[in-house]
């Protein structure tokens, strides 16, 4: 990868210069998603001719020199699970079929208010639970980098899409490592801002204490310039907050030498793969070489965030998700009683994940349990918070891998929840405490990326969005 | 704790979820197993802290005035995809 590059930069330029078209640029997305999609499966659904309409409106402003926002012409995917009105969200899931919102997400029409052109919707693990995307109703994405391997999940579909050089950018979602986890496995740069940082409007709610929505991008510019377009205040969002949105693209270039960036010894734990272990030490060593003081620390509830988290999670989901009855949206199953179409709908229409974390959740909420388990989990929550707080009591940002492995095989642990639920070990904690987090390519082990994270005080995701441009200008992606 | 077939229906019924008999038995084990990997979180003395909800930093949380906006949802609904057919959900005495 080049460090130098900023696609989205350079193609806004070009058009500003008159170099490209906009009907052009997004007709050959069009063209080569098409090529690619019967061996990847990054979409749900395309939008040729809109995104054609648009680009034509776009290239006309252009012409006639009328304004035109940041992002003219620029193509983006979304992961499907956030709304654009009055077109199909599915979630990747059968129970959504046939659902069209009739509004859009707040992140979604910002960056179409700013010129960029939405060219489809991307797959990823039905309603984002999954680290694989395998969880899809409809087909499991494949990794660009081998296509017999996950592209990581849930936002898999984004993440391929991105690292397959389809777009530029796309959107994800991240609840326990939606946007990181495939950002990581994809080669790619993935952002989960600060919980309260961007309107989760119109995106469909799984854990609403921990869901995010994000960017994936090629390039740590481009994910400021997307972060920079979505963030902010939405009075939508009742979580949204009302913190000021600093320029982040004009932030990036600010010295690190001095920045003090903590290594968590939990983050380096036995079992992990050696080759992730010493191409984020060996990260962390460039960090020092470019001025940055390193400090080993601890976070010493670390091990029990994946238990917390799907706690935490289920016991969220399994009340966001009991509103798909069959009444109010898309699918509907027939039965005698009004119960037996909700359960009729409901059995017909979630995969075999979704049911297994609804069932988790309703029982960790049911009486008699309550107090052993979701009451006890949101404590130990609190007592990661409080890692976090003392951590970045002395340092700037934290350094760890994103996860334990490179991309795993499609198959590999689909059987297996547990296994499958512990590649979540390194993500889930900036959802549990809110933080910034963001996953940055770090070198190959065999052909296949590995992803350094960076995670930031609340609010701060200037310190960890400097500290990933600098690695990259400084040929750290290429490791 | 060991999560039975029994169990299974129970909360399949709480969570309106209809599980065939084949799957009650690989989806007592599959949530066994995780229950018991979650039960670590026993090991933590949690008696003195208090529980966290959502995490929302200190100051960042943005306030409104308790005050009514006319926002008229249901036509703006019923203009981008038009009517919907709901099934009947008052039973007949």
């Amino acid at each position: 990868m080049n460090p130098k590059r900023a696609p989205i930069a350079e193609l806004a330029r070009d058009y500003r210069e008159d170099r490209a078209e906009a009907s052009d640029v997004i007709g050959r997305t069009m063209d080569a998603i098409e090529r690619a999609e019967p061996g990847l499966h990054a979409f749900v659904s395309t939008r040729r001719e809109k995104a054609m309409d648009e680009a034509r409106a776009a290239d006309a402003a252009f012409a006639e020199g009328r304004p035109v926002g940041p992002l003219a012409g620029i193509p983006i995917a979304v992961k499907d699970n956030m709304h654009i009105r009055g077109e199909p969200t599915t979630c990747a899931s059968r129970i959504l079929k046939n659902y069209v919102p009739p509004y859009g997400s707040t992140a979604v029409d910002r960056l179409r208010a700013a010129g960029a052109i939405v060219v489809g919707k991307t797959n990823m693990d039905e309603f984002a639970m999954g680290s694989s995307t395998e969880n899809s109703a409809f087909s499991p994405t494949r990794n660009p980098h081998d296509p017999e391997r996950v592209p990581g999940g849930s936002s898999g579909g984004s993440s391929a899409a991105v690292a397959a050089g389809l777009v530029p950018a796309a959107l994800g979602s991240d609840t326990g490592g939606s946007i990181r986890q495939p950002a990581s496995f994809c080669g790619v740069v993935g952002l989960k801002p600060t919980y309260g940082r961007v309107s989760r409007y119109g995106l469909v709610a799984f854990g609403s204490s921990l869901d995010q929505i994000g960017p994936l991008s090629g390039s740590v510019a481009d994910t400021a310039r997307i972060l920079q377009t979505i963030a902010g205040f939405d009075p939508m969002d009742s979580t949204s907050s009302d913190v000021p949105t600093p320029d982040w693209t004009q932030a990036l270039d600010a010295p690190i030498r001095e920045m003090k960036v903590g290594v968590p010894k939990e983050y380096f734990v036995d079992g992990m793969d050696a080759g992730v272990a010493e191409r984020v030490r060996a990260g962390i060593d460039r960090l020092e070489g470019l001025g940055c003081r390193i400090e080993e620390l601890s976070l010493p509830h670390t091990e029990y965030a994946v238990a917390t988290y799907y706690l935490i999670s289920t016991a969220e989901a399994s009340s966001n998700l009991a509103r798909y009855d069959g009444v109010r949206y898309g699918l509907r199953a027939g039965g005698d009683t009004l119960q037996a179409m909700y359960r009729r709908t409901r059995m017909a229409g979630f995969g075999p994940e979704v049911k297994r974390r609804i069932l988790l959740g309703t029982y960790a909420l049911s009486a008699g349990y309550y107090d052993a388990y979701y009451l006890r989990a949101q404590k130990v929550r609190t007592l990661i918070l409080e890692d976090f707080r003392k951590a970045f009591e002395s340092v700037d940002v934290l350094v760890t891998p994103t996860t334990p492995t490179p991309a795993f095989r499609i198959g590999e642990n689909i059987d297996d929840p547990l296994a499958m639920y512990l590649n979540d070990i390194f993500t889930t904690t900036c959802n549990l405490a809110g933080l910034p987090g963001v996953s940055v390519p770090c070198g190959r082990i065999g052909g296949l990326p590995v992803g350094m994270q960076l995670i930031g005080n609340h609010f701060d995701e200037s310190a960890v969005l400097r500290a990933a441009h600098h690695f990259e200008q400084d040929g750290g992606f290429d490791g | 704790m060991k999560i039975s077939a029994a169990d299974v229906a129970y909360v399949a019924e709480l969570a309106n979820l209809e599980v065939g008999d084949g799957e009650k038995d690989a989806l007592a084990h599959q949530l066994s197993r995780i229950v018991q990997y979650v039960e670590q979180l026993e090991q933590l003395d949690t008696a003195a802290v208090e529980p966290t909800a959502q995490v929302v930093a200190d100051g960042a949380r943005a306030e409104r005035r308790d005050r009514v906006e006319a926002r008229d949802g249901s036509s703006e609904a019923a203009e981008t995809v038009g009517l919907f057919r709901v099934p009947k959900v008052i039973a007949e005495r």
